[in-house]
């Protein structure tokens, strides 16, 4: 394997093949690590032919395309590579740009012999090996140079007031004697081969802390309405019929046919119209759109400043002293809704407590919960109609469409699903229908009646908004008016009536444990 | 064969820089001396500013780690004391091979010796008043991350000298075979 068995071929016309494929690798390998771009995971598991030349793939990242179409230099002739990094308004990107300051300089030559006979003697596949080890340096040197941070940081962020451009030539620009001042330089020990020696210098600015990078978008404002997971982009994503049909699974159905709900920062001229999204919270419609589809940063109290004409939204008691996540600032963007073949895992098969996480087992709204008793499959079906007048509470610190979707809960849930109850297990429906059942039936009427008294209780809203049939009708109008205002005396009055059926029945299972047990 | 050997420039550090330090140093040497091929992975330290390459053999990083480890347990025994760790590569042949017995013989072809010196961190006394324990903490802390610094300067000078040694120092390398290199990597007992 010493031998180089790559090449093909030995002798003179090995050396002279070996020269010019170092010449290629070196510049490949510089570009590699100096052309910042969206990187992507090497692809193949198997080496190309050309990775095996000096026993080194450049494979992560790979070289960009642009170094591809570049040829070797003239026998004798240096293959010079400057790093230049420029403003991003100057530079034209893509190593053309020839403005900005030059950060490195590599330099390749094979330096012919003075006498034509003198590297005779020098067997091929020596040279190949010190060649080997001379590349593997340059290599490691290229993510040890203060360049290679930089360019790390423009491959994760393109949108820095810098970018990093290169220029490909065998000619050196000459540097200014400051600049040649400011700079170290290094040079690999060269490698004698047939042709002359082969040298390897680099000539770098040790600090690039005198650039000041920033990031700084510079595209104009503008509204992007079909960014990535937004309603107009893929208006309604059903699920796959393999994961609602065919597995035989306990998902429910009808939740693959619902349009998505909206994000919470999504604009309600956005927003697939659904009667009963009406009444959910929103941010207010934001005139100054961001260039970036990331949702606003609003002021901590943005729901409590609102515009005249809407009164204070209704004040939800807390558990413990923790602030209700509708008063907190959004400001974690979600994900896109994924798709459940991409990830492997839907956000379906996740445990309530895992959507959201705010809420962990001991601090859900226990007190307001009036469902606590039920198991998870009746509370979906029982409170589909109020699912606009306690939506708040469902809402997590930063709502992920996906997660939405996949329960219509309007109360954080504190009982977690067990495994059977998830989708693709057959018993699930079983194991819920036992839990229902094991209940008194004293519990069960008590709570039935609960269930009717909340289902027939006064609607929390004003007498002079539209009803939701009429929210049907006029869609357009509804959704310019996206925050359905509350009055707080309704509110305390609803508040108020919560507080005494909780004592009417703490008072009842009180009474209860205080009877004697019947006899069998 | 001629043994060629590597005194690499002595670093003062603390132990929970040791991993860091060692790993960077470790894997940089066999990236030049694993001639094979190979499919390189770029490594961010966890504590310095420096990226290495190592050669992606997972055998290899189980074995530098679990030396580290190793070494770690000895300085815990023996805290505030320079030590070195050794890298040697050798060649393994038959020494009077005869009917009964094949002894093998080890012939040393490169070494590499680390140069650690180790020391515990200064504990800061107590101070009674806490505005005045705050700006301690705060120029203990200054302290420390510019100590930091300047020994991952101090990294680069020797991932540079042992660039320099790999190039410079090629002769003595065994024909590449189809595997890495025997070595040893060795700790103080």
């Amino acid at each position: 394997m010493s031998s180089m068995s790559d090449s093909g071929t030995g002798g003179r016309g090995g050396a002279e093949l070996m020269v010019e494929q170092f010449h290629l690798k070196v510049l490949h390998a510089v570009l590699a690590v100096r052309g910042p771009r969206p990187l992507q995971p090497a692809a193949s598991a198997s080496f190309r032919r050309r990775d095996r030349w000096f026993h080194l793939p450049l494979h992560d990242p790979q070289p960009p395309p642009a170094a591809e179409g570049v040829e070797a230099p003239e026998a004798g002739e240096p293959l010079v590579v400057d790093i230049l990094l420029a403003h991003a308004a100057a530079g034209g990107g893509g190593g053309g740009g020839a403005g900005g300051e030059v950060v490195e300089r590599w330099t390749v030559v094979c330096e012919p012999w003075p006498d034509a006979a003198a590297g005779e003697g020098i067997p091929v596949n020596r040279a190949y090996k010190r060649c080997m080890t001379m590349l593997r340096s340059v290599y490691a040197t290229l993510r040890f140079l203060p360049a290679y941070r930089v360019f790390r940081l423009l491959c994760a962020n393109q949108s820095y007031n810098y970018e990093m451009v290169h220029r490909v030539g065998s000619f050196a620009v000459p540097l200014s004697r400051d600049e040649e001042a400011a700079m170290r330089s290094y040079q690999f020990v060269p490698v004698e081969t047939q042709h002359g020696r082969l040298v390897v210098s680099v000539q770098y600015l040790p600090s690039l802390a005198a650039f000041n990078l920033e990031i700084s978008s510079l595209s104009p404002s503008m509204l992007i309405a079909d960014y990535v997971g937004s309603p107009a982009a893929e208006p309604m994503r059903a699920f796959p019929a393999s994961l609602t049909g065919a597995t035989g699974s306990a998902f429910p159905q009808a939740l693959s046919n619902q349009p998505q709900r909206p994000h919470s920062w999504a604009t309600p001229a956005l927003w697939p119209q659904a009667p009963r999204q009406q009444a959910r919270f929103s941010p207010p419609h934001l005139l100054n759109a961001s260039p970036t589809p990331s949702p606003p940063n609003f002021p901590s109290g943005y729901l409590q400043s609102r515009p005249k004409g809407g009164s204070a939204p209704m004040s939800i008691p807390q558990v413990g002293d923790r602030r209700s996540p509708i008063h907190r600032p959004i400001t974690l963007p979600p994900t896109s809704p994924r798709r459940v073949g991409e990830t492997g895992t839907s956000s379906a098969q996740q445990s309530p407590s895992e959507r959201c996480p705010s809420f962990g087992r001991a601090d859900g709204f226990r007190i307001m919960d009036p469902y606590a008793s039920l198991s998870p499959g009746r509370k979906g079906k029982d409170t589909k109609d109020e699912s606009g007048r306690f939506s708040a509470l469902s809402s997590c610190d930063s709502p992920r469409q996906d997660d939405i979707d996949d329960a219509d809960y309007p109360f954080a849930v504190d009982d977690v699903d067990t495994p059977s109850s998830q989708p693709g297990s057959s018993d699930g429906k079983e194991a819920r229908d036992q839990a229902s059942s094991s209940s008194h039936k004293s519990q069960d009427a008590a709570v039935g009646s609960l269930v009717h008294l909340l289902k027939t209780a006064r609607p929390l809203r004003n007498s002079n908004c539209p009803s939701q049939a009429s929210a049907v009708e006029s869609s357009e109008a509804a959704s310019t008016s996206s925050v359905v205002s509350r009055r707080k005396s309704d509110a305390l009055e609803e508040l108020q009536s919560f507080k005494e059926i909780k004592e009417r029945l703490m008072s009842r299972s009180r009474a209860k444990q205080q009877e004697p047990p019947e006899k069998p | 064969m001629n043994c060629e050997t590597c005194q690499l420039k002595e670093l003062e550090l603390e132990q929970d820089e040791i991993k860091d330090v060692l790993r960077c140093i470790l894997h940089t040497i066999f990236f030049h001396r694993t001639l094979t091929l190979v499919r390189p992975k770029d490594v961010d330290c966890d504590l310095f500013e420096i990226t290495y390459v190592q050669c992606g053999l997972p055998d290899l990083e189980k074995e530098v780690d679990e030396k580290i480890n190793q070494f770690i347990a000895w300085v815990e025994k023996h805290p505030n004391r320079r030590s070195q760790v050794c890298l040697s590569f050798f060649d393994e042949k038959n020494k009077n091979p005869s009917w009964f017995t094949s002894k093998t013989e080890r012939i040393y072809w490169e070494q590499w010796f680390i140069n650690l010196h180790v020391i515990s961190p200064k504990g800061h006394g107590k101070s009674r008043s806490s505005k005045a324990s705050t700006s301690i903490r705060g120029k203990a802390l200054e302290e420390a991350s510019s100590k930091r610094a300047a020994l991952g300067l101090l990294i680069q000078e020797v991932l540079f000298q042992i660039i320099n040694f790999a190039n410079e120092k090629k002769d003595h390398i065994p024909p590449i075979s189809d595997r890495i290199f025997n070595h040893e990597i060795s700790i103080p007992r």
